[in-house]
C-alpha cells in the first residue's frame, strides 16, 4: 500500500523555468502601449489578409468595375448598400474591397523596404562604427549625401528615370517604390547602428574578446550584435509607418503605385481629384481612415517597445 | 572653436561636392540626346550634329562634368555651369528656360509657406510643450499628448484634404468665404491677402510638425528642469514664467533647433503635397508636374537646389548650435 503512494514532492517540482522569449513577451506586454498597438497592428494584419476572403464573399474584384450597379443615373457613385459596404467609386469599384486591398500593398511594400533598408543599413553602420578612421569618415559623408536629398523630389527623378522611351515602365513600379524607399531610410538605420556600435567597440566585453584573441568577425557577430540588434529591431518599427506613408504619398502623387491596382494614396488621390468624396465620404473615409489606424497603430507598438527595450530612452 | 567651426563647414563642403556630382550622373542618364530635344522638331541629322558640337555632347565625360560644375557653352543664350550666382541648374527643353529662372520664379511661394509655417508650428509647439512640461501628468499634458500623437499619425495629404474639406467647402456651402481655395498673391502686393491665401497650406504643414515638436520640448524641459540652475533660479525669486521661458528654454533649445532646421529644408525643397492639394504654385508642384510629363531638367534642378538648401541649414544649424555651446564661449 505504502509503495503506490506518491511522494507529495513530485507535485511541487517546478516546471521548467518560462523561457527568455516567453518572459520578454510577458515584459512586452505588461506595456500598455505594446497592448494597443499590437491590437490594432493585428486588426491591420486581419484586414489585409480577409481582403480575398470578402472580395469572393461581395463578389468584387479590387479592380473590377460595376457601372451598372455601382453608380446611379447621373453617373455618381452610391452609397454604402449591403451590396457595396463602403460605397463605390467613381469608377464604380468597391471602396471596401479596395482598401482591404490596399492593406496588402501597404505592407507588401513598406515592410520589404523597411527590412532591406535595416539590413543595409546596420551592416553599413556595424562597419563604419567598428573599423573607426578613414573608413568611418568615408561612410559617414555617404550616409550625409544620402540623408541630403529630398525624398519626394528625387524619388520623383528616380521614377521618371524608370518611364522609358514610350513612357512604359521599365521595371514595375512597385519595386521601384521598394527600392527607393529603402535606398532613403538605410541611412537611418547606418546612422544608429554606427552610434550604437562606436560605444561598444571600447567595452570591456569587446576589450576581453580581443584579449583572447577572437577574430573581428567573431567580435562582430557574437558580441556587437546581440547587443544592437534589439534597438535595429525597435528602430525597424519605428520606420516602418514612415515608409508606409512615403508609399502612399509617393502613390498619391501618381508616381507610385498606379491605379487600378489599389493603393491607399491613388484612391485617395482620386477621391480628392474628382472630389466625389463631397458627395460620398466613404470613398476618402475608407482609405484614410486605414491608413490613418495604420499609423497609429505601428506608432504605439514602437513607442511601446521602445519604452520596454531601449533602456536608455526612459520615458520621459 | 575656429577649428571646429571649419570642420563643420569642411564637411558640408564636401557633402555638397558629392552631391552635385552625383547629380551629374543622374543628369547624364536622364537626358537622352539632349541636342536632338534642342533642335527643331523635323531637323535633319546634321544639324542635330551641329547642335551637339555646339552643346559640346561629343567630349568626354570629364570635360563634360567640367562644363556641368564651371563654365559650359551656353544653350540658346544662357550659360550653363554651376560656378554662377545663380548657379545655372540646367535648361528646360520642354519649357525652353533655363531651369534657375523657373526654380526663382517659383520660390517665393514655397518660402512663404515655409517660413509662415514654421513661425506657426514653432510657437504653438514651444507653448503647448512647456505648458505640458509645466502640468506634467495632469489633464492638459494628457490632451496635449493625444493632438500631438493624432497630428504626427496623419499624413500631410490627408488632413490637407480634411482641412480643405472643413475650412474650405463647408465654410463656403454657409456662405463664410474665410479662405480661398487656392492660389497665392504676393506679400508685396497685399500682405492680408498673402495671409489669407496660406492659412490652410500653413495650417496643414503645421499639425504634423507641432506633434513632433511638442513632445520633443516637453521632453527636453523636463530634462532640463531637473538641473541645479533651475532650483538656483527659483530660491532667488526668479517669477515662474521666466524660469520656463527664459532659462530652462533656452538650455532645452538645440535638438529642437537642430530639428527645425532640418523640417524647414525639407519643406523648402519642395511641400510637394501640400502645394498639390492647395494649388499653391510653388518649386514643388513645378517638381511634379515635371516629373509626370517627363521634363528631367527641371526635376533634376528641384533635386540639387533642394538638396543645397538641405546642406545649407543644417551647416546654418550646426554652427548656431556651436555658437551656443557655452562650452565654445571665448
Amino acid at each position: 500500500m505504502a509503495d503506490t503512494i506518491h511522494s507529495p514532492v513530485a507535485l511541487i517540482v517546478p516546471r521548467a523555468s518560462p523561457s527568455p522569449g516567453i518572459l520578454l513577451l510577458k515584459r512586452l506586454w505588461r506595456e500598455r502601449a505594446v497592448r494597443t498597438g499590437a491590437v490594432i497592428v493585428g486588426i491591420v494584419l486581419l484586414a489585409a489578409l480577409s481582403a480575398p476572403v470578402v472580395s469572393h464573399l461581395l463578389g468584387h474584384g479590387p479592380m473590377e468595375q460595376f457601372e451598372g450597379t455601382a453608380l446611379d443615373e447621373m453617373g455618381l457613385p452610391i452609397g454604402p448598400t449591403l451590396e457595396f459596404p463602403l460605397g463605390a467609386d467613381g469608377n464604380g469599384r468597391d471602396v471596401l474591397v479596395r482598401t482591404l486591398y490596399g492593406a496588402q500593398v501597404s505592407l507588401l511594400v513598406g515592410v520589404p523596404a523597411t527590412t532591406i533598408a535595416m539590413i543595409i543599413g546596420t551592416a553599413i553602420g556595424l562597419v563604419s562604427g567598428f573599423f573607426a578612421g578613414r573608413t568611418d569618415r568615408i561612410i559617414s559623408q555617404a550616409i550625409d549625401v544620402a540623408l541630403s536629398f529630398p525624398f519626394v523630389v528625387t524619388a520623383l527623378s528616380l521614377l521618371a528615370l524608370n518611364r522609358g522611351g514610350t513612357g512604359q515602365p521599365i521595371v514595375p513600379p512597385m519595386v521601384v517604390v521598394i527600392t527607393i524607399i529603402a535606398l532613403f531610410s538605410w541611412a537611418y538605420f547606418a546612422r544608429l547602428a554606427r552610434g550604437l556600435v562606436l560605444e561598444l567597440r571600447t567595452s570591456p566585453m569587446v576589450e576581453a574578446s580581443r584579449t583572447i584573441g577572437a577574430s573581428w568577425a567573431r567580435i562582430i557577430w557574437f558580441d556587437i550584435l546581440p547587443n544592437i540588434l534589439p534597438t535595429v529591431f525597435v528602430y525597424w518599427a519605428v520606420q516602418l509607418p514612415a515608409n508606409i506613408v512615403a508609399e502612399a504619398t509617393l502613390s498619391f502623387l501618381g508616381v507610385g503605385i498606379q491605379a487600378p491596382m489599389p493603393s491607399w494614396g491613388n484612391m485617395i488621390a482620386e477621391a480628392q481629384r474628382t472630389s466625389l468624396y463631397q458627395e460620398q465620404p466613404w470613398f476618402l473615409a475608407g482609405p484614410g481612415l486605414a491608413l490613418f489606424l495604420t499609423v497609429v497603430g505601428f506608432n504605439t507598438l514602437s513607442a511601446g517597445l521602445r519604452n520596454v527595450l531601449d533602456p536608455n530612452r526612459r520615458r520621459a | 572653436m575656429v577649428k571646429q567651426f571649419s570642420s563643420v563647414v569642411l564637411r558640408s563642403i564636401s557633402t555638397l561636392v558629392i552631391v552635385l556630382i552625383l547629380s551629374f550622373f543622374i543628369t547624364r542618364i536622364a537626358y537622352r540626346n539632349p541636342a536632338a530635344m534642342l533642335a527643331p522638331r523635323n531637323a535633319t541629322q546634321e544639324s542635330i550634329d551641329a547642335v551637339a558640337r555646339a552643346l559640346r555632347l561629343d567630349d568626354p565625360w570629364y570635360l563634360q562634368l567640367w562644363y556641368y560644375l564651371f563654365r559650359g557653352p551656353d544653350i540658346q543664350g544662357a550659360p550653363m555651369g554651376l560656378m554662377h550666382w545663380p548657379p545655372a541648374l540646367g535648361y528646360s527643353f520642354r519649357k525652353q528656360a533655363p531651369v534657375t529662372d523657373l526654380i526663382l520664379a517659383k520660390a517665393p511661394v514655397t518660402l512663404s509657406l515655409a517660413i509662415g509655417a514654421l513661425v506657426i508650428w514653432m510657437t504653438i509647439a514651444i507653448f503647448s510643450g512647456v505648458a505640458a512640461a509645466r502640468w506634467q501628468g495632469r489633464l492638459i499634458d494628457h490632451v496635449l499628448a493625444f493632438f500631438a500623437y493624432v497630428g504626427l499619425s496623419v499624413p500631410t495629404f490627408l488632413s490637407g484634404i480634411l482641412i480643405s474639406y472643413f475650412l474650405f467647402f463647408q465654410l463656403s456651402n454657409q456662405g463664410i468665404h474665410w479662405f480661398p481655395s487656392s492660389g497665392y498673391v504676393p506679400l508685396s502686393e497685399d500682405p492680408l491677402q498673402w495671409a489669407r491665401h496660406l492659412a490652410l497650406p500653413w495650417a496643414t504643414l503645421a499639425i504634423a510638425e507641432i506633434g513632433l515638436f511638442q513632445r520633443m520640448v516637453r521632453a527636453s524641459m523636463l530634462d532640463v528642469l531637473g538641473h541645479d540652475f533651475i532650483r538656483t533660479a527659483r530660491a532667488k525669486g526668479v517669477p515662474e514664467g521666466r524660469v520656463y521661458f527664459s532659462h530652462a528654454l533656452k538650455s532645452a533649445l538645440n535638438p529642437i533647433l537642430t530639428l527645425g532646421g532640418l523640417e524647414l529644408a525639407a519643406i523648402m525643397g519642395g511641400a510637394i503635397v501640400t502645394e498639390t492639394i492647395f494649388g499653391l504654385d510653388g518649386v514643388g508642384r513645378m517638381a511634379i508636374a515635371a516629373a509626370l510629363e517627363g521634363d528631367f531638367p527641371v526635376v533634376i534642378g528641384t533635386t540639387i537646389f533642394a538638396a543645397s538648401a538641405f546642406i545649407t541649414t543644417t551647416l546654418a544649424v550646426d554652427l548656431v548650435a556651436q555658437w551656443r555651446d557655452p562650452a565654445n564661449r571665448n
